[in-house]
């Protein structure tokens, strides 16, 4: 049969951001899929170049704008690297409850908006978006900002957690457990939900390896590589924690490993809530850092929502020689081709989905 | 590890016998003098990471491509190959994937300035 050509995007609902796909179509099959990516493409790569270090620090949360603080976080933690700063252990433990909620909250709107693309519209959305909603709002309190926190700083923190926020932060987790019993019955006692997730865009672990795909992508087709476990950073050795790990590598492998995360981060919370020690938690003012030695090469890396991020810094005295980000939704999306092919054009969105792109960090 | 460009692809093969079956991340650093070309690789059996630098002549800009190893280097030597100049012999040109600008020098290049004009 002659292979059709469809045009999907750059502005689809479905596209989380601006990206276009060439959808070459065998009847209703999926023969081939181009992603055409770089309308976001800012070049932060070379912006950073030209700043003093802490210059693009606020810059840098905008690169993955539904996990901001993961990519702050990673930030500073490459320079700290290059610098040679200690993080205390409070700041420590305050970074790991932080960076576990914001990875609630993004997998909470991940949660709720794979419903939408698969048609369930907005009811799960909304329910997403309200409890994601509460999470911003503990993370609000922590630092002063909704979305772009800033909060990170050389060696802690620009505040510490204010009084009674473990206490708000625990009863939100009850809260949130319950809620995610009501959105396993709703969402995966669905019949056209399971239709939809269940085989549909495979990959086996040989091929996860070979498409050099990463975070819950990776976990779902049975390799277990998590940064946490793999190479702990922070306290998370010492809070007992367990990667999500499942062998089926279809759509709905995917939607459990995200739910799943989610169930693992209240458990890293409470337990890291609970071994809290006290002291300082605060950054050290920047007049005090000396910078680093002239090419001093360092690479970082973080288990982001999305999965492995990572930053390979040359230093230099004033500001970055080079950074380069490598990004997970980037090479998750270059799976993109592979993994649709041989699919009903329906479900590419669902593929698709399943992948969470944030198209601001594909591009960077 | 520093290795020579000639034996990048032999380096890479025999790793990925040895376990070293994922690739993390291609990238380049200009040091002005030379280009190096950074290649991140990772034994997921084992959790051990090495990273492999091949060092580029400017005047000579071309490197052996690995997509027939890793199909994960694609986009990876493409993004490498548009920000910097880098040629990758061994495989098909295909359109450009982030800038859509092939001018000379190239964004991530030194002699790239930032805030300059640029004609394409």
């Amino acid at each position: 049969m002659a292979i059709t050509k469809v045009n999907v995007g750059p502005i689809h609902p479905s596209t989380h951001g601006v990206l276009r796909l060439v959808v070459h179509l065998d009847g209703d099959t999926i023969a081939k899929v181009e992603p055409h990516i770089g309308f976001l493409h800012r070049g932060v790569e070379k912006l950073v170049e030209t700043r003093m270090y802490m210059q693009s620090h606020p810059y840098m949360e905008k690169i993955d704008y539904m996990a901001p603080m993961s990519v702050d976080d990673l930030y500073v933690s490459t320079v700290e690297k290059a610098m040679e700063i200690e993080v205390s252990e409070r700041a420590q433990y305050v970074r790991v409850v932080l960076l576990e909620l914001q990875r609630i909250a993004s997998h909470l709107f991940w949660v709720g908006s794979i419903c939408n693309d698969l048609g369930q519209l907005f009811t799960t959305f909304m329910w997403g978006f309200r409890d994601r909603d509460m999470a911003l709002r503990l993370l609000e309190t922590a630092t002063g900002q909704r979305m772009f926190y800033v909060n990170m700083r050389l060696g802690g923190l620009a505040r510490d957690i204010p009084e009674g926020f473990g206490d708000e932060t625990l009863k939100f987790l009850d809260y949130l457990e319950k809620r995610l019993r009501e959105y396993e019955k709703f969402i995966e006692k669905n019949p056209i939900f399971i239709q939809r997730m269940k085989d549909i865009g495979r990959i086996s672990r040989s091929e996860a390896l070979d498409l050099g795909v990463t975070g819950q992508v990776l976990r779902a087709s049975g390799v277990s590589y998590d940064v946490r476990k793999n190479n702990p950073y922070y306290v998370y050795d010492k809070l007992d924690f367990n990667p999500v790990v499942l062998q089926q590598g279809d759509n709905l492998a995917r939607y459990r490993a995200r739910v799943l995360e989610i169930e693992e981060s209240i458990r890293l919370i409470r337990k890291a809530l609970g071994k809290m020690p006290e002291g300082n938690a605060l950054g050290m003012p920047v007049k005090l850092v000396s910078p680093p030695v002239k090419n001093r090469i360092v690479s970082v890396s973080r288990e982001n929502p999305r999965g492995e991020e990572m930053m390979y810094m040359v230093g230099d005295p004033q500001g970055p020689y080079r950074l380069s980000i490598r990004a997970p939704t980037f090479i998750n999306l270059s799976a993109l081709d592979y993994m649709a092919r041989g699919n009903r054009f329906a479900d590419l969105f669902a593929i698709m989905g399943t992948l969470d792109l944030v198209m601001a960090d594909v591009d960077r | 590890m520093k290795i020579d460009r000639a034996e990048l692809t032999e380096t890479v093969e025999s790793m990925k016998k040895q376990g070293f079956d994922y690739l993390v991340k291609i990238t380049a650093v200009d040091y002005v003098n030379s280009v190096e070309a950074v290649y991140f690789l990772r034994n997921t059996e084992k959790n051990e990471d090495t990273t492999l630098e091949v060092e580029i002549d400017p005047s000579d800009l071309w490197i052996p491509t690995i997509v027939k190893l890793h199909r994960s280097a694609d986009w990876y030597e493409r993004e490498m190959s548009e920000m910097f100049g880098i040629e990758i012999k061994g495989r098909k040109a295909k359109r450009l994937l982030l800038e859509k600008w092939d001018g000379k020098p190239s964004p991530l290049r030194k002699n790239f300035i930032w805030g300059e004009p640029y004609e394409s």
